[in-house]
């Protein structure tokens, strides 16, 4: 689905800001980019989507080179989802910024077909349509964002950082909204995001970058666990993690707070038991 | 050091207040979180902290604000931030130089600090920052880290007594945010500065503040120290304030009937706790 081979780019200085990486994502896949900032995830993210194209080694999405496929091609399948909501929307209402990317995109479905796909997302998102982005809050822009990448029902999502900014309860529910994209329709997710408790909680695979190389690439978990990994890329595992390797043996499966209840209890019930 | 009584705000052309009833008390040398869902009053809080509300935003204005004795509305905003150096969530805003020495000079200019202090003041910053090696770079070329340090740095030169920051870790990465936070430990600790921060990151809260003000839909949810109010860590999650995922773990450990007090406030914490109970 997603092949990057012996890709590098640079914009243009002497410094290139992503250095020989490869990696191959399956359809299906939740795959998040960790690492600081500079460490080219952003630039990764570009490639992908063929915003950027590499100068060095080839991106090739179903098959398809980046460097060779136009735009309107490539949104096809790909959608993109911006840091900044504000550098994305483009229309006066709710409903005119998701019909203008499916009206893009969908050039052979009819108008009837255009304004029921508006409808079902402006009710999955709870939008009435005739708000206006620009008096939403942060937020809500980033649902708006979110609403319209979805509408054309992406094969492949990329996120960068779709939370920043946001509080719990807004990021919790964009996440649950791409997870359920991810699962039902087995939408392939790659998302850059600086919070390790949502990439715990939502990502199955990690892509480990510093200085523009992928230094890791395999499991969340496995990748968490690494500690000299992490500090190599400047990480820090998630809490309960970070607690679970500090403790030691006994507790190598206890990664969610639901899990390390449990390996607590059993083992404080079991030293009640023998005393 | 800040007095907040009754304050209600109401911005001009807005059908509700921004801010209701807020009653607070920020200690000097305190280090005081604000945190909240979006929405519920903390950026208007900060701003009528150093009089940017009602000075330069028009509205209905209720209750007090006093900061080191001098009540905001009554004194000048040139006085005011004398006391209360503010770094704004959109650092990009905020910097108007083009080279980071002449970003640090700018306000030290403004404020007419005498020639030969100058030099010192610009030291003690940049070295209290940690950007000495900064100070003749351009600012675009400077990371999104690099630059939050600049505005930190070019505030404290001022040696304001109240730092007063806007989620200054909003775009930064873990390591970074960690390193700003640590800074303002240490303006703290070391200078007994007064820090208000508001922030997102629950965690970094917890490790770094005293003291935690929880807002939501314009009142004050809770406040008080950082451990009594993440006590309270249920009731937080139902208005959408996140909670460390180990203050979580002491929520269900008391529950089991492990732990005594329902809370644990970082890794360390949580650590001892667990190998009390286990060993």
């Amino acid at each position: 689905m997603i092949l990057l081979e012996n890709v590098s780019f640079g914009y243009g200085d002497d410094s290139s800001t992503v250095r020989d990486i490869s990696f191959h994502i399956e359809r299906g896949e939740f795959a998040a980019i960790l690492g600081a900032n500079g460490a080219g995830k952003t630039t990764t993210a570009k490639l992908i989507d063929g915003l950027l194209k590499p100068t060095k080694g080839r991106v090739l999405i179903n098959g398809l080179d980046t460097a060779k496929t136009r735009v309107s091609e490539r949104a096809r399948h790909v959608g993109y989802l911006f840091q900044n909501p504000d550098r994305q929307i483009c229309k006066n209402t709710v409903r005119e910024e998701i019909a203008f990317g499916l009206t893009a995109v969908w050039q052979n479905a009819g108008e009837d077909a255009i304004a029921r796909r508006v409808d079902e997302v402006l009710e999955s998102f709870g939008f009435s349509g005739d708000e206006e982005p620009f008096s939403l809050s942060r937020g809500e822009r980033q649902r708006v964002a979110l609403a319209s990448v979805i509408a054309i029902r992406p094969e492949i999502m990329i996120l960068d950082e779709p939370t920043t900014g946001l509080d719990y309860r807004e990021c919790t529910h964009i996440m649950d909204t791409i997870k359920t994209m991810n699962e039902e329709q087995k939408t392939t997710v790659v998302m850059v995001c600086h919070d390790m408790e949502v990439v715990a909680s939502y990502a199955t695979r990690a892509l480990v970058m510093a200085g523009g190389h992928l230094l890791g690439d395999g499991p969340v978990k496995t990748i968490f666990r690494d500690q000299e990994l992490l500090k190599r890329a400047s990480l820090l595992p998630p809490q309960i993690v970070e607690l679970a390797l500090r403790l030691g043996p006994g507790f190598e499966n206890a990664d969610t707070v639901e899990e390390m209840t449990e390996a607590v209890s059993a083992r404080a019930k079991r030293k009640g038991a023998g005393v | 050091m800040i007095s907040i009584e009754s304050l209600t705000f109401q911005y001009e052309g807005s059908t509700e207040p921004a801010v209701k009833d807020i009653t607070l008390n920020i200690e000097d040398g305190g280090f005081f979180g604000i945190i909240g869902p979006a929405g519920a009053g903390k950026t208007t809080l900060a701003r009528a902290l150093c009089g940017i509300v009602p000075h330069h935003y028009k509205g209905d204005f209720y209750g007090s604000v006093t900061v080191d004795s001098m009540d905001t509305v009554d004194s000048k905003m040139t006085d005011i931030c004398r006391v209360v150096g503010m770094v704004f969530q959109d650092v990009e805003s905020q910097i108007i130089s083009s080279v980071v020495e002449d970003e640090l000079l700018y306000g030290l200019e403004n404020y007419g600090i005498p020639h030969e202090e100058i030099e010192e003041r610009m030291d003690f910053a940049l070295r209290e920052v940690g950007i000495e090696d900064l100070r003749y770079r351009t600012i675009a070329s400077l990371s999104g880290g690099q630059r939050q340090k600049v505005a930190i740095a070019s505030v404290i030169a001022l040696r304001p007594k109240v730092l007063l920051l806007d989620e200054p870790t909003g775009e930064l990465d873990p390591g970074s945010s960690r390193q700003v936070f640590g800074l303002l430990k240490t303006l703290n600790e070391k200078y007994g500065i007064t820090i208000v921060v508001i922030e997102q990151k629950i965690m970094l809260l917890s490790e770094f503040a005293k003291e935690l003000a929880v807002m939501s839909g314009g009142s004050m949810f809770c406040h008080g120290p950082v451990r009594e109010v993440l006590k309270r860590a249920r009731e937080l999650e139902e208005i959408g304030v996140n909670c460390p995922r180990v203050a979580s773990l002491a929520q269900n450990l008391h529950k089991e009937g492990l732990l005594k007090t329902p809370v644990l406030i970082n890794v360390d914490e949580a650590e001892a706790a667990v190998r009390r109970l286990i060993s």
